[in-house]
């Protein structure tokens, strides 16, 4: 009987949207070996039952939004589809102008949802909420019609998240890493989800292998539990990057035959987790610069990692037009 | 600096310690401030070990100590992982014949584990060091969130601090650490009676998880000796944009109601430089200082200029290892 079960769709939030609580990360997508790999990973999670797709806009050099652009073609009513603007600081009219990019990389007249993209540092809500700032691109493409909702992710500290939600915009969706290692280390299950509860926003959960998956690869825990643990939480959806079918049908898999875990069974992964968590070892997200994209970096002054693979193509690229958004 | 001078020093609290630092740039001298309860007096300006390590050659890094203490510094830093101990063979080196005009320091690097790796350091450290004691021996790096656990735990490092201190090896004791002030306040808020406690402060510090404002408080309430580092944020890369001078950022920090200024000086050109700004020391008022702060806090408050709070880069390969994060290649800021 488990073929047949399909994945489960849950509420959005107060959104009145249902999505399926497996979905697809952009960032793999544009990272597959090509245009081919990435068509067919995507219509294989769409016949499987999958209808949420994450993406950004400054996922290899626009690679990611154009790939999986050209996959959803004749498909775009079967996704709910987000991406994300990447403006780190600057105002309003970077916002659209990136808006109208990512909208023609994916081939649509409009977004389901689209997010402010990696609130990490300090004084992101600040400069988020400022006269002029990324919010008020929000509310100009929700009247154009352009988006329907609207939120913002981040990997780095659940403090700045805090501070995002609770300078009171009504964000429909928020976005944050969700693993049993994030329970004992800047935790944004402790921290950041009650709030969302409490106001009815949609949770967005990533990362749930760590990023890296290295826990899983040192044999501490399996990808399953990191996986179920991850979709047991009060989330909407669990994005996840796969970069091969193989990966996406072992997550089909146990999308298809989610059952939650009880309380019990999450406290006994924690405890796995327990004695490597409480440094951050297994998110190096929270606290490098690794996971951090490099028009990030560059907006905010922070050095950029030479050593990273979409950092090398930016730079082989050299032009450099990508960073302000005049590509 | 004269013996009643000295003792108006050492009596005074450290808000006043400007006032009388003030006075001492008068004759041209460093001056001179109080190690916290200790009864120990130390220059205001400190010779780091870090760079000392990095300088071109060991000739150049003895010539930097023997300037730096003929000129009045006392304060000598140092840490048992630094270039593998390069840096404190060097220093030993230089200080072999001078070893009662300075006031040395150097740290311990077990990074959660015990009191034995300590003890086994403390050796090593001292025989590189030409010397049989320290006078300041601080656990490094204490930059992890469950640092403070692991060093107080059965048969930690703090055990072999008072170890240490019975046998006559060092005769205080503190920690160290770059990365967050909530660590720091987690460390002190075990009552264990540190002597000292290192961190960096800078006029970018008061804008970004501040040890300034978070910190020094507590410390200058308990008494409790602070050490300023990274006056210039680490690699001086302000400085070097343009947000301010490397003038104005050192007296900032030496403005601030610590014992001493540590800074790396890995050439005689950089002592000179300090050494100007230590000997015509005048205090910044709080008028100055909150100017600087606020002329900062734009380029500040996300922590670019502080990337030893917001990233790997400074964290050590030592401390990494154990606990268990990629080397620097790998993880590399």
């Amino acid at each position: 009987m488990v073929q047949e079960k399909t994945i489960p769709k849950r509420p959005l939030g107060r959104t009145g949207e249902k999505v399926s609580l497996l979905g697809v990360g952009g960032h793999h997508i544009g990272d597959l070996a090509s245009l081919d790999g990435a068509a067919k990973l995507v219509h294989a999670a769409i016949d499987a039952g999958v209808n949420f797709f994450d993406n950004c806009w400054e996922y290899w050099n626009g690679r990611a939004e154009a790939w999986m652009g050209r996959a959803l073609k004749g498909r775009r009513d079967k996704v709910f589809l987000m991406t994300k603007v990447c403006t780190h600081g600057a105002g309003k009219d970077t916002a659209m102008s990136m808006l109208e990019e990512s909208l023609r990389r994916l081939q649509t007249d409009h977004l389901d949802l689209w997010q402010a993209h990696a609130m990490g540092f300090d004084n992101d809500p600040e400069l988020a909420y400022a006269k002029g700032g990324v919010l008020e691109a929000f509310e100009l493409a929700k009247r154009q019609g352009k988006v329907r909702f609207v939120g913002f992710t981040g990997h780095k500290n659940p403090l700045v998240h805090l501070d995002m939600i609770r300078r009171g915009y009504p964000f429909d969706t928020v976005q944050m890493p969700l693993n049993p290692f994030d329970w004992h280390f800047h935790s944004f299950e402790k921290l950041v989800l009650p709030e969302l509860a409490k106001r009815g926003i949609a949770a967005l959960g990533m990362k749930s292998l760590g990023g890296t998956a290295d826990a899983v690869k040192k044999g501490i825990v399996t990808a399953e539990e990191m996986l179920r643990y991850a979709m047991s939480l009060p989330v909407a959806v669990t994005i996840s990057g796969m970069d091969s079918l193989d990966v996406l049908n072992k997550n089909v898999a146990i999308a298809r035959a989610f059952q939650p875990l009880t309380e019990k069974e999450m406290a006994a992964i924690r405890a796995k987790c327990a004695p490597t968590s409480a440094d951050g070892r297994f998110e190096p997200y929270k606290v490098s610069l690794k996971f951090d994209n490099q028009v990030t970096r560059l907006a905010h002054g922070f050095p950029i990692d030479g050593q990273q693979k979409e950092v090398k193509e930016m730079l082989a690229k050299g032009n450099g037009s990508w960073v302000t958004g005049e590509n | 600096m004269s013996e009643l001078d000295r003792r108006e020093f050492a009596g005074a609290v450290a808000a006043t310690n400007l006032t009388a630092a003030a006075a001492a740039e008068d004759r041209g001298a460093v001056p001179m401030r109080a190690l916290g309860k200790t009864g120990v007096q130390v220059s205001a300006l400190g010779l780091g070990g870090y760079h000392l390590g990095a300088a071109p050659t060991k000739d150049v890094a003895i010539r930097i100590v023997h300037e730096a203490i003929g000129a009045g510094i006392n304060f000598l830093d140092n840490a048992w992982e630094y270039h593998d101990g390069k840096s404190e063979e060097w220093m030993g080196s230089a200080i072999k014949d001078r070893r009662d005009k300075v006031f040395l320091m150097t740290k311990v690097c077990t990074h959660g584990r015990g009191k034995d790796v300590a003890m086994k350091q403390l050796d090593e450290s001292l025989k590189r060091l030409q010397t049989d004691h320290l006078d300041l021996w601080q656990v490094h790096e204490v930059i992890y969130e469950n640092d403070p656990d692991l060093h107080f735990a059965q048969g930690g490092v703090i055990e072999a601090l008072d170890a240490a201190k019975k046998s006559g090896k060092v005769r205080f004791v503190g920690f160290t650490g770059h990365k967050h002030p909530d660590i720091h306040l987690k460390m002190l808020a075990r009552e264990y009676p540190f002597d000292t406690v290192q961190m960096p402060l800078n006029c970018f510090d008061a804008s970004f998880r501040s040890f300034e404002n978070r910190v020094l408080p507590l410390l200058n309430k308990k008494g409790i000796a602070a050490l300023g580092m990274k006056s210039l944020g680490g690699d001086a890369q302000p400085v070097l944009h343009g947000v301010v001078t490397a003038e104005e950022a050192l007296r900032y920090a030496m403005s601030l109601p610590v014992a001493v200024t540590i800074s790396g000086i890995d050439c005689l050109e950089v002592l000179h430089q300090n050494l100007a700004v230590a000997r015509s020391f005048r205090a910044m008022s709080p008028e100055e200082m909150a100017a600087l702060r606020k002329r900062c806090a734009r380029h500040a408050a996300d922590g670019h200029l502080e990337l030893y709070k917001s990233t790997k880069k400074y964290d050590g390969a030592p401390g990494r290892e154990q606990h268990g994060y990629p080397d620097r290649e790998t993880l590399p800021m």
